[in-house]
């Protein structure tokens, strides 16, 4: 009740704001491609963003490779100072092991997939 | 064209990212969003490349709209925002600004609303600063109510009040303008 005597009160123009308002008073502007230069503009950062991080992934697989390389090597050369019976222990604990990881890791990069799929 | 009322294409845009709703809305306000940059500048390159900023930092804003009050308020809002943070960083602005008042000192004292001079808008607008003229504008040329100015410019109702009453005293006063010499 109070807002729309409120808004009433507001409503009622004098003479004033009636001159203020034809002063005011424009034409509409016409889009001439404006919306159409907006969305353009919209999609190109859309595209942008969903090419971000898979360039990302291959820009830092690129820089990572060599060290990674390096790394697996050293553990390789490192698992052959290890003792027999140690190397065996989690195969006899859980005889799939292998199996899991390999799972493991494909799962996770079935869900990456299909993320970026989705985006 | 697209259909609906511009709450249901918000809620598209929101949940799917649709670009072309995006572009519906665009297309229904661009001429009010201008329009009000325009008058806000008084240039109509910068006011332009403003809309555009301002359209751009709706689409990344958009999730914050709750559908309380109408959507141009809210546009208006982002494009107020939009021409305060670009008249922080330009420069370009400022040289306008400077141009626009000294036209004002050299001509505007002894208008009489009799005059011709008294219909053009730029020099009625110079006698106001950025906020008065925002607001003015949002109010006589926008159609905007008290409540809907407060959200935009996040003033409390009362401020808006005096705001327009003081740029309509401004008007007065550097306009020479009496009461019974309106319509």
């Amino acid at each position: 009740m109070t807002s729309k005597i409120i808004n009433m009160a507001e409503r009622i123009k004098d003479a004033e704001d009636r001159f203020l308002e034809s002063l005011l008073d424009s034409a509409p502007v016409a889009d001439d491609g404006f919306s159409a230069r907006v969305v353009g503009k919209i999609r190109r950062r859309l595209w942008l963003q969903r090419l971000a991080l898979p360039v990302a992934v291959l820009i830092g697989g690129g820089v990572a490779i060599k060290p990674l390389v390096g790394l697996v090597t050293a553990v390789a050369g490192l698992s052959s100072l290890l003792p027999k019976e140690l190397l065996g222990v989690t195969t006899e604990v859980i005889p799939q092991m292998p199996t899991i990881v390999l799972g493991a890791m494909l799962l996770v990069a079935c869900l990456l997939g299909l993320r970026t799929l989705e985006d | 064209m697209i259909s609906g009322e511009d709450n249901e294409l918000v809620a598209r845009i929101v949940s799917s990212q649709d670009t072309t709703a995006f572009g519906e809305l665009v297309r229904r306000h661009q001429s009010q969003v201008r329009n009000f940059l325009r008058k806000l500048t008084r240039d109509i390159a910068l006011a332009d490349d403003l809309s555009q900023d301002c359209f751009m930092h709706a689409w990344t804003k958009l999730h914050t709209y709750s559908g309380r009050g109408s959507f141009i308020g809210w546009l208006l809002k982002v494009a107020y925002t939009t021409f305060l943070q670009s008249k922080r960083k330009s420069k370009r602005y400022a040289e306008i600004l400077e141009q626009a008042a000294h036209a004002s000192e050299m001509e505007g004292r002894n208008y009489s609303v009799q005059s011709d001079e008294v219909t053009d808008l730029d020099k009625l607008l110079a006698v106001l600063n950025d906020e008065e003229r925002a607001i003015i504008v949002m109010s006589y040329a926008c159609g905007l109510s008290h409540r809907e100015i407060s959200d935009a410019t996040s003033m409390p109702v009362g401020t808006v009040k005096s705001v327009i009453f003081r740029g309509k005293e401004k008007i007065r006063t550097s306009f020479d303008i009496k009461d019974h010499q309106y319509g």
